[in-house]
């Protein structure tokens, strides 16, 4: 708490002199100028200068007191409630500068988390894609590699069958022949064809 | 069977029988003996088995031969029962046979037919095929049905087919042959 002489800029000893002077004053006029008053509270303006002066030194003794006990404590409890304030504010504000930039980095983050997470979806599916058309390619070739051989294995087989049949066609033509060459072959055929043979047989030198 | 064996004994009698000049005799002596030892099988079993001794081998064959065939086939016979070269007896026949063939320059042939070959066709294709190799021919005549018609010569190792079946089997591998380059 700070001393009265050092607010009024007078130290307190004279300013309590000079308030005594005034009440004291004040009190004489007021006790000589009772008729002027009593004029003056006639036509209306009910004003007492000797009491307001000893009001006023009266003031000036009390000030001090008033200043120390209730201006001077009221006087730093709203600078200590502003500065709370201005220290809440400041914290408030300080809060919300680092929610701000919390947010900002959040925000950053998520966007990189976003972009990065974005990227290596993207690169799944890249990698998905690329595996899918590897295996669908795989596939591709396993499948006709398959029908490839199926039909390979057809061609074999329907070649293969053909020739059975073909032989065996052979074969039986072959008996046929035999069989009826034989029935109709006589003697005189027979004959014919050993005189045909021997009418055309050469030896070979 | 032999074959090198039985053409040395062929050979040291042919070459005896050549000075003889009884290579027909012993011929057909060596024919007769062979032929006996494959149509009779009690006589074969007997010169053929090894429990039987060699002495008494001899002895049997000189009571059953030495009076119808030459003394140079008996002492062959001899010779070959002593080195207990019985088994080769057939052997030696065809081998002196085949020799008799080559010093006289005379083909073998084997006819077969489906049928029996008449005489005229016989001498005919006999005397064909004496011209045209050159030599005198010696043919020997089968019948063999399953040819159906025609005629079969085997000269050696060659063989003249005009049969049905070999005309028959020659179609058949030419269908073959073109069934295979069908496939």
């Amino acid at each position: 708490m700070s001393t009265p002489t050092k607010k009024s800029g007078l130290p307190y000893p004279v300013v309590l002199i000079i308030g005594v002077i005034l009440m004291m004053g004040g009190y004489f006029i007021s006790q000589k100028t009772h008729e002027f008053q009593e004029k003056l509270a006639n036509q209306g303006i009910p004003l007492d200068f000797g009491l307001t002066i000893a009001v006023v030194g009266v003031l000036m003794i009390l000030f001090p007191v008033l200043n120390s006990f209730y201006f001077k404590p009221l006087a730093d409890a709203i600078n200590e409630r502003t500065h709370a304030l201005e220290s809440t504010f400041g914290e408030a504000e300080t809060l919300r500068s680092e929610m701000t930039k919390m947010k900002s980095d959040y925000e950053q983050r998520l966007a990189a988390t976003e972009a990065e997470a974005r990227s290596q979806i993207q690169a799944q599916i890249r990698e998905a894609q690329n595996l899918r058309q590897t295996l669908m390619a795989e596939a591709s070739s396993k499948a006709d590699e398959m029908v490839k051989r199926a039909q390979q294995e057809i061609e074999a087989e329907k070649q293969k069958v053909l020739g059975q049949l073909r032989r065996e066609v052979v074969n039986l033509t072959i008996t046929a022949s035999e069989r009826i060459l034989g029935e109709n072959m006589d003697s005189d055929k027979n004959r014919r064809l050993v005189t045909e043979f021997i009418d055309t047989v050469e030896v070979p030198r | 069977m032999d074959t090198k064996v039985a053409r040395r004994y062929a050979s040291a009698l042919f070459a005896t029988a050549q000075r003889n000049d009884v290579v027909k005799s012993v011929e057909d002596d060596l024919s007769a003996i062979a032929k006996l030892i494959e149509n009779d099988q009690k006589f074969k079993d007997f010169i053929l088995s090894p429990e039987v001794g060699r002495e008494e081998k001899i002895k049997i064959a000189e009571t059953l031969f030495s009076d119808r065939v030459t003394a140079l086939t008996m002492q062959a016979l001899r010779l070959i029962l002593v080195k207990r070269r019985e088994a080769e007896i057939s052997n030696v026949r065809n081998e002196f046979v085949a020799l008799r063939r080559e010093h006289g320059s005379v083909a073998y042939i084997v006819v077969t037919s489906a049928e029996a070959m008449e005489d005229d066709q016989r001498n005919s294709l006999v005397a064909k095929l004496g011209g045209s190799l050159g030599k005198s021919v010696e043919a020997e005549f089968h019948i063999d049905p399953r040819l159906i018609g025609g005629v079969k010569v085997q000269i050696g190792d060659y063989v003249l087919d005009g049969t049905v079946r070999g005309s028959l089997r020659r179609l058949e591998e030419k269908l073959r042959r073109d069934v295979l380059m069908q496939n």
